[in-house]
C-alpha cells in the first residue's frame, strides 16, 4: 500500500523512478574535444567491433569484415570476409579463429580449430541479436545477446520498448554445452572475460556494468553511466577496461522513456531515425526532433547543446572507476562510438555513426 | 482517436489551463492564502459556537477591531520597510495613560488631550526611528528594550495615578460619542480606522513616501543606491507606527476609561500574528493594508472565539502563538516557492491536431522537395550582425533592419560593407516597413508599434496598447511581442502580436502551448486609435497588403497556414485560409516582383513535435519536470523561402541544403532583382540573385508608385 502511494506520488511529481535526472558529466569524465580532433585512421561507412587478430586489427562494415592496415603513415582496409548479412558482433582468438554474430541470428566461426561452425541457439535461445563476443579460449565462448525480441540493428525499438529480455553465454565450441551466466539483461552489449574467471558485462539500457560470476547473481560495478555503454576492451597494462559509450543519456529521452501512451504511438507511427531516443549519427535531418538548447545562435552550435548523439570512450581502472575519458560533443560528428582497441600507445576508436575509424595517442590526449 | 485524445481535445476546448498560470502572476495571489485561512476560521468557529455571528455581539467586536486595526497597521508599515516594531503594545498603554490623565484627571479639552496621547506615541516611535534608522541598531533588540522601558513609566505612573485618571470626566459630547455613540451602526473608532486604512492603501500605493517604504522593504542597498534616504525612511515607519499604536490608545482609553497594569500586554504578538497571517512578509518589501486587515479579522475572530470557548488565557496565546509560527513558515515558504510554481505551471499546452506534413524529400514531386538554390548567396556583414529579423532596403538601396541591442542599424548601399546605427530604439525593432513619406514603421518586442522620422530620424511611438479584452486575466491591452506589420494606402498599420503570453527572448516557448495566443491589430493614424482585428491566432506573423491593397495575408507561425484577412470589399473582415498546411513555421511574408508572394519558413515540422502536439500532458509534464534548455522544441535549425500565388498555390521553394549559411529564415525581402535573407538568430544577412526577377522592382514603388 505505502509502496503503491509513494508510486503514485513520485508519478505525479516526477521523482523517484519517474525521475530525469541524468548524471553530470564531471570529474574524469569533463567534457574534452580529444575524439573529435583524434585522427581519422578510416574513413568508412558505421565501422564496428575492432578486435585485435594476431598482429593484425579487424573490424567490421555492414556485412564485410576488414582488415586494418598501415600503410604510408596512414591506414588502409582490406577486406576479410564478406557475410550475407550485416555483422554485429567479433571476436578472434589466438589461433586464427575469428567468430561473428550477424543480424540475421547466426553465429559463424572462420578458420582456425572450429573453423565453418555455424550456431543459431544457445540452449533454448535463438541467437537473434548477438552484441558482444570474446574467447576465453580457443574453445570457449563468450556471447552476450543483446534481446529476444528485436535484431541488433532493432537496438531503438529494444529501448523504447523498455525491454531487459538480454543474456549472456558461455559456450563450449564444437557442440558442447551453452551455460547461461545472466539472463533477463537490459541489452547486454559487451563482455569481457576477467582475469579472475569473473565475466563483465556492460547493461546497456540499464546504464551499468555487471560483474558476473557463473551460478550468483550479477553483482553491479559501475552505475549510473552518464551514456549508453557499448563494448568494454582491455587495457595495454592489464588494469581496468576501456569502455565505449555509445549514446549520451539526456533528460528528455529519460522523460520519454517514462511516458509510455507517447512512446508507443511515436514507435507506431514514426520512423525511428526520427523519434525521439538517443542515435548513433550527428542530426542528418531536419525531420530529427530539436531541443531548445539545440537551437543554432548566430550561425553557431554550441558543444554543450542537448544532444541525442556523443562521442564517449572511458577509461576505467582497477576498481572500475572512471580515470580518463574522451569526447567528441554535441557539436561534432564523431558520434556513436561502438568499439575500442588500444595498440601500441594509441587508442583505435569505432565511430559508427560518424562514418570514420579514429586514432588518438593517450598520453597526447592525457596531457591536454 | 482514442480515448485520451478525445478528452484531451475536449479539455483543451472547455478547460482553460492557461489561467491558473495567469492568476498565479498576479500580484494579488499573495492574499489569497490569508484568504482561504480568513474562509477557514469562519466556518471552524462558526460550527464549533452557537450565535457566532449573532449581530449583538457584532458592535463590540467592531470596536476592539478598530483598535487592533491601529496597531496592525503600524506594525505592517514597519514590517514593509524592513523592521519589526515589539513596543507597540507598552506604547498603547501609555498613550492609553496620557489621554486618559489629560482629559479626566487634568481637564484638557478632548481635542488637546488627544494630541497629547499621539504625541506620546510619537516620541516612542521617534526613539526607536532614530536607534533604529540613524543608529543602525538591531530593530528587535532596540524595539524590545522600548517595550519593556516604556512598559515600566507605564506601570509607575498607573501605580501612582490610577485613581486619578480613572474619575470620569462626562464635559466632552465628541468624547462620549467616541465612547459609545453609532454611526449607523458602526462604532466610530471601526469608521476611524476603516478611513485610516484607506488613506494608508492610497499612501502605500499611490504617494512616493510609501513607495520609498516598499522599495526600502524589498532591498535597502538598491534603495540607497537608488538615492533614497534609507535611514530616514526607516525612522519614518517607526514614528508611523508609534502614532498609530497611540490612536489604538486612544480608543482603547474611550471604552474603558480605565489604566491598568494589563493594557495592551501581549499585543506586539497579537499585531505580529495579524501582519504575517494577512500576509506581510517578515523580509519586508511585500505586504499592502489589504493584508493587514485581513490579518487583524483573522486574529480577533481567533482570539474572542478562543475566550467564548472558555479557554484559559494562557491557552489562547499558545494558540496564537502556534498560529504566528504557521504564518512565518508559509510566508517563508511561500515566497521562496511562488515562482518555482509559477514557472512550472505558467506554460499551459493544449491539444493541435495538425494535417499530416507535405513531403520534403529531396528528388520527390512536391513542391516542397529538398534542394541547394541557396547555396551561393552573397553574404553581407557576416559576423558583425546581430540578429537581423526583417532586412529591408529602400530606394537607395540602403539595407535596414533591427538588432537585440534595440539599434536599428543600416547598411549603405549598393555594396553593404559600411554600417551605422541608423536609430536606437530600446527594444528589438522586429518586422518593418516604409510609409508613403519613407518613415520606417517598426514593431518593437516589448514596446509596440514605432516609427523613425525619414528627415530627423526622431523614434515616435505610434501605438503600445489596444483595447483590452474582457475575460482575460493577464492584462493584454499592453502589447507584448508586436511582430510584423504592413501599411495600407489610407495609411492604416496591420500588424501581427505573436503571442500575449510571452516576451520575446522566450517566443518559442509558445510553440509549446499552440493555443491562439497571438493577434493582428490595425492602428488607424487618422484618429490615432488602435484595435484588435483578428483575436486568438497561433503566433501569427509576417503581415503583408496583398498587390491590390484589398486584403492583408498573415501566416501563422505554428498553425502552419497562412491566412488572408480582407480590409475591404465585400469581404472586409472576414479571414480565409490560403495555405492549409506547410511543412513548416510560416514566417514573415513580402511581396515578389512578378505579383506573388514570398514567404520566409523559419523552422519545419518534425514527426515528434507533431506527435507531441497532440498530447498536452506529455508537454504539460516535460515542462515541469525537464530543464528548459532540453524542452523538445520545432526544428528551428533548417529553414526554407517559398514563393506563392494569391490564391495560396506555392510555385517556388528555396532551400539552403547545408544549413550553414540560413539555418533559420525569418525574412526574405525582394529588391532590385535579389532576394534579402534574415534570420533572427544569425548573424549573417544573405543575397540572393533572383533567376529572371524584376531589377527593377522595390518595395517602394510597388506600395506607393514611382517617386514624384
Amino acid at each position: 500500500m505505502i509502496g503503491f502511494l509513494r508510486d503514485a506520488l513520485d508519478a505525479w511529481r516526477g521523482g523517484g523512478t519517474y525521475s530525469v535526472a541524468v548524471p553530470p558529466m564531471d570529474g574524469a569524465l569533463r567534457p574534452n574535444q580529444a575524439l573529435e580532433e583524434a585522427d581519422e585512421a578510416l574513413a568508412i561507412e558505421a565501422p564496428d567491433n575492432l578486435t585485435r587478430f594476431g598482429e593484425r586489427v579487424l573490424f567490421s562494415s555492414g556485412r564485410a569484415v576488414h582488415a586494418l592496415e598501415a600503410r604510408d603513415g596512414g591506414f588502409a582496409a582490406s577486406r576479410f570476409a564478406q557475410f550475407d548479412a550485416p555483422v554485429s558482433a567479433m571476436a578472434a582468438d589466438s589461433n586464427g579463429g575469428v567468430v561473428v554474430g550477424l543480424g540475421s541470428g547466426k553465429l559463424v566461426v572462420r578458420g582456425g580449430k572450429h573453423d565453418g561452425e555455424t550456431i543459431d541457439k544457445v540452449g533454448d535461445r535463438r541467437t537473434m541479436c548477438p552484441t558482444a563476443l570474446a574467447f576465453v579460449d580457443s574453445d570457449t565462448l563468450l556471447v552476450a545477446l543483446g534481446s529476444q525480441q528485436n535484431p541488433p540493428e532493432k537496438w531503438k525499438h529494444d529501448l523504447m520498448q523498455r525491454n531487459a529480455s538480454g543474456s549472456v553465454w558461455r559456450v563450449k565450441l564444437g557442440g558442447g554445452a551453452a551455460t547461461c551466466l545472466a539472463d533477463r539483461l537490459a541489452f547486454p552489449y559487451g563482455v569481457y572475460p576477467a582475469a579472475d574467471g569473473a565475466v563483465l558485462v556492460s547493461e546497456s539500457w540499464q546504464n551499468r556494468i555487471l560483474r558476473v560470476v557463473p551460478g550468483a547473481k550479477p553483482t553491479v560495478l559501475l552505475a549510473d553511466i552518464t551514456g549508453f555503454p557499448a563494448r568494454l576492451a582491455p587495457r595495454a597494462d592489464k588494469a581496468g577496461a576501456w569502455l565505449a559509450v555509445f549514446a549520451p543519456r539526456s533528460q528528455l529521452i529519460e522523460f520519454v522513456l517514462r511516458e509510455r501512451d507517447y512512446r508507443e504511438q511515436m514507435m507506431r507511427e514514426m520512423d525511428d531515425e526520427f523519434w525521439i531516443a538517443p542515435s548513433l549519427a550527428a542530426p542528418r535531418s531536419f525531420l530529427e526532433p530539436l531541443q531548445g538548447g539545440a537551437l543554432k545562435q548566430l550561425g553557431i552550435l554550441k558543444p554543450w547543446a542537448p544532444t541525442r548523439s556523443y562521442g564517449l570512450v572511458v577509461q576505467l581502472d582497477d576498481s572500475f572507476e572512471p580515470k580518463l575519458s574522451f569526447h567528441s560533443r554535441a557539436d561534432g560528428r564523431r558520434h556513436g562510438i561502438t568499439s575500442c582497441l588500444e595498440l601500441g600507445g594509441r587508442l583505435l576508436a569505432t565511430s559508427k555513426g560518424g562514418d570514420a575509424i579514429l586514432s588518438l595517442s593517450i598520453s597526447d590526449a592525457k596531457r591536454k | 482517436m482514442s480515448t485520451s485524445e478525445v478528452y484531451d481535445r475536449w479539455r483543451s476546448r472547455l478547460f482553460p489551463d492557461h489561467v491558473i498560470g495567469e492568476i498565479l502572476s498576479k500580484n494579488w495571489i499573495d492574499n489569497a492564502i490569508p484568504f482561504l485561512f480568513l474562509i477557514v476560521t469562519i466556518t471552524t468557529f462558526g460550527t464549533i459556537l452557537p450565535n457566532f455571528l449573532a449581530v449583538g455581539g457584532l458592535s463590540d467586536q467592531a470596536r476592539e477591531l478598530g483598535e487592533i486595526v491601529f496597531v496592525v497597521l503600524g506594525m505592517t508599515i514597519v514590517m514593509l520597510a524592513g523592521g519589526i516594531d515589539l513596543s507597540v503594545g507598552s506604547t498603547f498603554a501609555l498613550s492609553n495613560f496620557v489621554m486618559l490623565a489629560a482629559f479626566n484627571w487634568q481637564h484638557l479639552p478632548v481635542g488637546v488631550a488627544i494630541g497629547l496621547a499621539l504625541l506620546s506615541g510619537a516620541i516612542v516611535g521617534l526613539v526607536n526611528g532614530i536607534l533604529v534608522g540613524y543608529l543602525r541598531l538591531r530593530a528587535f533588540l532596540t524595539t524590545l528594550v522600548t517595550l519593556i522601558i516604556v512598559r515600566a513609566i507605564d506601570d509607575t505612573l498607573v501605580l501612582k495615578y490610577s485613581v486619578a485618571v480613572g474619575a470620569l470626566n462626562d464635559s466632552s459630547n465628541i468624547w462620549n460619542f467616541i465612547s459609545d455613540g453609532d454611526f449607523y451602526g458602526a462604532p466610530p473608532v471601526f469608521i476611524v480606522a476603516m478611513l485610516v486604512a484607506i488613506v494608508g492603501h492610497i499612501f502605500l500605493t499611490r504617494l512616493r513616501p510609501g513607495w520609498h517604504i516598499l522599495a526600502v522593504g524589498g532591498s535597502r542597498r538598491s534603495a540607497h543606491n537608488a538615492g533614497l534616504s534609507v535611514r530616514r525612511t526607516v525612522a519614518m515607519t517607526y514614528v508611523m507606527s508609534g502614532i498609530a499604536a497611540a490612536a489604538g490608545g486612544v480608543f482603547y482609553a474611550s471604552r474603558l476609561a480605565s489604566a491598568g497594569a494589563s493594557t495592551g500586554v501581549g499585543l506586539e504578538v497579537t499585531a505580529l500574528t495579524a501582519a504575517v497571517l494577512g500576509g506581510n512578509s517578515l523580509g519586508g518589501g511585500r505586504g499592502s493594508v489589504a493584508k493587514a486587515l485581513l490579518g487583524a479579522v483573522i486574529v480577533l475572530i481567533i482570539n474572542n472565539s478562543l475566550v467564548r470557548m472558555g479557554l484559559k488565557s494562557g491557552a489562547g496565546s499558545l494558540v496564537l502563538g502556534i498560529v504566528l509560527l504557521v504564518a512565518v513558515g508559509i510566508d517563508v515558504r511561500w515566497l521562496k516557492n511562488r515562482l518555482n510554481v509559477l514557472s512550472a505551471v505558467y506554460v499551459s499546452p493544449s491539444y493541435f491536431k495538425m494535417l499530416p506534413c507535405p513531403s520534403t524529400a529531396e528528388g520527390s514531386d512536391s513542391v516542397y522537395a529538398l534542394n541547394d538554390k541557396l547555396r551561393d548567396v552573397e553574404l553581407i556583414g557576416l559576423g558583425e550582425i546581430d540578429g537581423a529579423e526583417d532586412p529591408l532596403l529602400d530606394e537607395d538601396d540602403h539595407l535596414y533592419f533591427g538588432n537585440r541591442q534595440g539599434d536599428i542599424i543600416r547598411y549603405f548601399g549598393p555594396d553593404h560593407k559600411k554600417s551605422e546605427i541608423y536609430a536606437h530604439i530600446g527594444g528589438t525593432p522586429l518586422g518593418m516597413a516604409f510609409d508613403r513619406q519613407g518613415n520606417l514603421t517598426t514593431c518593437v518586442a516589448g514596446m509596440g508599434l514605432y516609427q523613425v522620422r525619414k528627415d530627423t530620424r526622431e523614434v515616435i511611438k505610434l501605438t503600445d496598447e489596444t483595447n483590452r479584452s474582457w475575460f482575460s486575466i493577464i492584462d493584454d491591452s499592453r502589447m507584448r511581442l508586436a511582430d510584423d506589420l504592413d501599411i495600407a494606402p489610407d495609411g492604416r498599420i496591420f500588424f501581427s502580436e505573436a503571442t500575449v503570453r510571452f516576451d520575446q527572448h522566450e517566443w518559442m516557448v509558445d510553440a509549446l502551448e499552440a493555443r491562439g495566443n497571438g493577434r493582428i491589430i490595425c492602428y488607424d493614424p487618422r484618429d490615432k486609435s488602435t484595435k484588435t482585428v483578428v483575436p486568438n491566432i497561433r503566433f501569427p506573423n509576417g503581415v503583408c497588403l496583398a498587390h491590390d491593397a484589398k486584403s492583408i495575408y498573415y501566416g501563422t507561425t505554428w498553425g502552419c497556414t497562412v491566412e488572408r484577412f480582407w480590409i475591404e470589399g465585400p469581404k472586409a473582415g472576414s479571414v480565409e485560409t490560403i495555405i492549409a498546411n506547410l511543412p513548416g513555421y510560416a514566417d514573415n511574408i513580402n511581396r515578389s516582383s512578378d505579383g506573388h508572394y514570398w514567404l520566409a519558413i523559419v523552422g519545419m515540422r518534425t514527426p515528434a513535435f507533431d506527435l507531441a502536439l497532440r498530447k498536452p500532458g506529455f508537454r504539460r509534464r516535460m515542462v515541469r519536470r525537464v530543464a528548459q534548455d532540453e524542452w523538445l522544441f520545432p526544428q528551428m535549425n533548417v529553414g526554407n523561402v517559398i514563393k506563392f500565388t494569391d490564391k495560396g498555390d506555392v510555385i517556388d521553394c528555396l532551400w539552403d541544403k547545408r544549413g550553414v549559411n540560413h539555418p533559420m529564415l525569418t525574412s526574405c525581402n525582394e529588391h532590385k532583382g535579389y532576394l534579402y535573407l534574415g534570420g533572427v538568430y544569425n548573424n549573417r544577412v544573405g543575397k540572393y540573385k533572383i533567376p529572371g526577377a524584376d531589377p527593377t522592382f522595390t518595395n517602394q514603388r510597388s506600395y506607393w508608385g514611382a517617386k514624384a
